[in-house]
């Protein structure tokens, strides 16, 4: 097959991916909605299906291109969408048992794949000189799995701050209720739930079962461990890419907005991590932290390479 | 210490600065701060990434950029504040390790301590064995220790059937390592960036370069304890190499060196390329741009007045139009003549590529030497600009201007260029050849193996301190019957709900190690007590 035609399905693929994510995000919506299992089996049907036309899609733009399918901003975005749809069938559904938050992480890979055609899409071809080095692959490997598990861990962190605010809402209802509720069913009312942690938050499906989303403390300990696991991967990430550009550029780091951006998002979330370790800040202000970290990542991500020149901005689009 | 009447003395004051800097939430407000210092520095321009931005920004924002340019906005991670938020932050960083190592290696050599009330534990479980009680605890021991655990039997008459476990001091201790390595990060940086300097090294394809303060291409960047010693080493470009795809995109660049020893002697043949720098001596050498550099020799008749590779630098493009459509410029200038000579040359180094662009009036790039040409200007009059590459013609004539083809020889007199073969009197310039030169970047810094072996343990430090668990695990047995009784209690410091399944199978284990001895009967499956609230 020539190189076109590997691009051209290639293509195809991409767009039968948003379609299928697209399925499967309504699909996701309305097992929020309705409970129904068989919704749930659906949707996670078409996010397989979605999730394996990303694949060989990815795989076969490298075919087109004779390189790792990994070297400018649309490939880095179909890349990206992957690994948070896969990482998301496998972690979260797959270990965690949790399956109400399958539309948020759809609608996430769908925005991020239009935004890529939309705004991103080159004709396969070689790499730039500068991208063409054994760290870009590890570098870049790097950052995309960090990021999407990151990414998870944001929209993790949203639907926690969402659930949180129900959940003191009903305990706020209860508490103004006349007369107080019976004391042994109270209990829990005044330990912040935050303060349970990791000690209580049982991780099944059995707590979405009536509340539609999980507790907000299952949330809380998914958003944490997916960002600790994400951590250390960005960490790596960002030395890869130091020494990366020692090899390229002549200093292992100079202050370009990309480097500055992925600084901040590592300080972010490393702040996260000690906020979780701090006394009155747990729970709903290391949320936020994690969420400024969230939005600061779609910075390193998007906006230094749309509006910030620099080196990493390379004439790829 | 008594506690002085009139406020706080010297000592509190500082112990009141020291237990601020020790806390966790400082560390974390730095952290934060840290971050948004970073960010005003990606959002404004910064000087040392691209001046001319900067001058522009502040050419556009009057008292506000006049505002910036005082706070150090320009060069936000040289200023003072950053400076002084990452100082603040690795002496909050010192205040912090040095207790915590101090109660780490404490903790690490001290015994696991024998707790009164096993039953009090979270995790609870008691079993009735056949072994007499220190037969069952000599096993659980075995057994705790094949799970990692360090144990510690109690002594003592009180408590011979006792004993206390525990593991997971890699969590404290990683965190530690990543922590400590930070210092060692920022060691190697200052150390490196101190001491180091880096510059362009202009060489032309046959010529040698050789690595002394003169011959660096402009201003070199130098540490703050730099000691000015250069090696003496050379590199001479045999020859070099660009490849471009067809969108003008450049593909690779390559320089063939030979590196040379101060005596000139070779010490070994290299390619320098995008991505593969040449080490030597401490140098690092990084292929970083490329040009054309014109052989041009002016005579008089036949004497010869100069002869010269020429280095000639592009036009910036503007936008829309690719760097490699612009002309190439240089100045020769002449001073043994009377008046003063000055030639102004611009290259087009592809005539085919410049046809086209004449033809279509779309700008077309010029990527190799294909019938080059150059179109010149003779200026006489006094040269005032000391300069090799600007020109002052304040106090200067054009006298002449034409073109001049690879290889041929031009009138400089007439502008006229001459048939080839053709003796020529009078002042000429002849354009015999069209060569590359490379600009490389020389740089030196020490610190990069220290920075690596930091950033190697600040990972190393991170796995275990996000991935491994203490846990602490007491047994106790006692005598029943033929037999005796074991107690065997425990508690999770973190993922405590994975601890549930892990306790089950460490008493299922203790267990079957007793049995290996004898019978057992399960007198309680004592499940898992919840205790509400608590951690
Ligand atoms: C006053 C200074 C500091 C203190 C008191 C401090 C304290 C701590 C403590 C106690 C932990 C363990 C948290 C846990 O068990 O979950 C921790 C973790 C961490 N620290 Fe710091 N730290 C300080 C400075 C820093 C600095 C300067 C950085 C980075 C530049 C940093 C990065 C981290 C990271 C990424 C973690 C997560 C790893 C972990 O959870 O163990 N810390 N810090």
């Amino acid at each position: 097959m020539t190189d076109l035609q590997w691009a051209r399905i290639s293509q195809d693929l991409f767009n039968v991916a948003i379609f299928s994510y697209l399925a499967a995000m309504v699909g996701y919506f309305a097992y929020l909605a309705f409970q129904r299992d068989l919704l749930w089996k659906l949707a996670r049907a078409a996010a397989g299906l979605g999730l394996a036309a990303n694949l060989v899609s990815i795989l076969t733009r490298g075919l087109a291109a004779h390189r790792v399918p990994w070297g400018n901003m649309y490939e880095y975005s179909a890349l990206l969408a992957c690994l948070v749809v896969g990482g998301y069938l496998i972690v979260v559904e797959g270990i965690y048992k949790v399956r109400s938050l399958g539309g948020f992480v759809m609608a996430f890979a769908i925005l991020t794949m239009a935004i890529a055609s939309q705004f991103f899409y080159v004709t396969p071809g070689p790499l730039v000189p500068a991208l063409n080095s054994y760290w870009i692959k590890i570098h870049v490997q790097a950052a995309i799995w960090g990021s999407s598990l990151f990414a998870l861990g944001g929209i993790v962190t949203i639907l926690y701050l969402i659930q949180d605010r129900r959940e003191r809402k009903q305990v706020d209802a209860l508490r103004s209720q006349e007369p107080p509720p019976i004391m042994g069913a109270s209990l829990n009312l005044d330990a912040p739930h935050d303060l349970v942690d990791d000690a209580g938050a049982p991780m099944s499906a059995a707590t979405t079962g009536r509340k539609r989303l999980p507790s907000a403390a299952t949330l809380d300990t998914l958003a944490y461990r997916l960002i600790a696991f994400a951590f250390p991967i960005w960490t790596f990430a960002v030395i890869a890419g130091a020494i990366w550009a020692q090899e390229a550029w002549s200093r292992y780091w100079g202050w370009d907005p990309k480097e500055t951006w992925s600084f901040i998002t590592w300080v972010i979330f490393a702040g996260y991590l000690h906020a979780r370790a701090t006394a009155g800040w747990r729970g709903r202000k290391s949320a936020w932290i994690a969420l400024v970290g969230f939005v600061s990542l779609l910075i390193t991500y998007y906006a230094v390479n749309l509006w910030i020149v620099g080196l990493h901005s390379y004439k790829g689009f | 210490m008594p506690p002085s009447a009139a406020g706080f003395s010297l000592t509190q004051s500082v112990a009141l600065v020291w237990r601020t800097l020790r806390s966790m939430r400082t560390a974390l407000i730095l952290l934060l701060l840290l971050a948004l210092a970073a960010v005003t520095g990606s959002l404004i321009p910064q000087w040392p990434n691209s001046p001319e931005r900067v001058l522009q920004y502040q050419a556009g924002h009057g008292l506000w950029g006049a505002f910036l340019q005082r706070a150090g906005a320009f060069d936000v991670f040289g200023s003072w504040w950053f400076v002084l938020i990452t100082v603040l932050l690795f002496v909050s960083l010192v205040a912090c390790l040095v207790p915590r190592t101090r109660a780490t290696w404490r903790a690490v050599r001290q015994r696991p301590i024998q707790a009164r009330e096993i039953d009090a534990f979270r995790h609870y479980r008691t079993i009735a064995v056949a072994a007499g009680p220190p037969e069952a605890v000599e096993a659980s021991r075995r057994v705790l220790v094949r799970h990692l655990y360090r144990v510690a039997r109690a002594e003592g008459t009180g408590d011979p059937t006792a004993l206390a476990a525990e593991k997971g001091a890699a969590r404290e201790v990683g965190s530690l390592l990543f922590h400590w390595a930070f210092i060692l990060l920022l060691f190697g940086v200052i150390f490196g960036k101190g001491t180091g300097f880096s510059g362009y090294a202009v060489v032309t394809e046959g010529h040698t370069w050789v690595d002394a303060r003169a011959n660096y291409d402009g201003q070199i960047r130098t540490g703050r304890f730099f000691g000015g010693d250069f090696t003496g080493v050379g590199i001479h470009l045999r020859s070099f190499e660009s490849d471009f795809r067809d969108t003008g995109q450049p593909m690779d660049f390559v320089s063939h060196v030979d590196l040379l020893d101060p005596q000139g002697n070779l010490i070994r043949s290299q390619d320098i390329r995008v991505n593969h720098p040449a080490k030597i001596d401490g140098l690092n050498i990084y292929q970083t741009a490329f040009g054309w550099a014109g052989v041009l020799e002016v005579r008089d008749g036949d004497q010869v007045l100069t002869r010269q590779d020429l280095v000639l630098s592009r036009e910036p493009a503007p936008t829309g139009v690719p760097a490699f459509a612009m002309p190439w410029h240089g100045v020769l200038k002449v001073t043994s003549v009377r008046p003063q000579m000055a030639i102004e040359v611009e290259l087009y180094p592809d005539s085919r590529a410049l046809a086209q662009q004449l033809q279509t009036q779309q700008p077309v790039p010029m990527l190799v030497a294909y019938d080059p040409v150059i179109s010149y200007k003779v200026w006489r009059g006094r040269l005032t600009d000391p300069s090799p590459t600007s020109l002052d013609t304040t106090f200067m004539k054009k006298t002449a201007e034409g073109v001049v083809g690879g290889g041929l020889t031009a009138d400089l007199r007439t502008g006229k260029q001459l048939d080839p073969g053709r003796a020529a009197g009078g002042l000429t310039m002849s354009f015999p050849d069209l060569r590359h030169y490379s600009v490389l970047q020389v740089t030196r810094d020490r610190g990069v193996p220290i920075v690596l072996a930091a950033a190697i343990l600040i990972l190393l430090g991170l796995l275990p301190a996000l991935y491994t668990s203490r846990r602490k695990v007491w047994v106790r047995a006692e005598a029943h019957g033929e037999g005796s009784v074991l107690q065997v209690g425990g508690f999770a410091l973190q993922r405590k709900p994975q601890f549930e399944a892990e306790f089950d199978k460490l008493v299922e284990a203790i267990e079957r190690a007793i049995d290996d001895g004898g019978s057992t009967t399960r007198v309680s499956d004592g499940s898992d007590r919840e205790k509400v609230g608590s951690r």
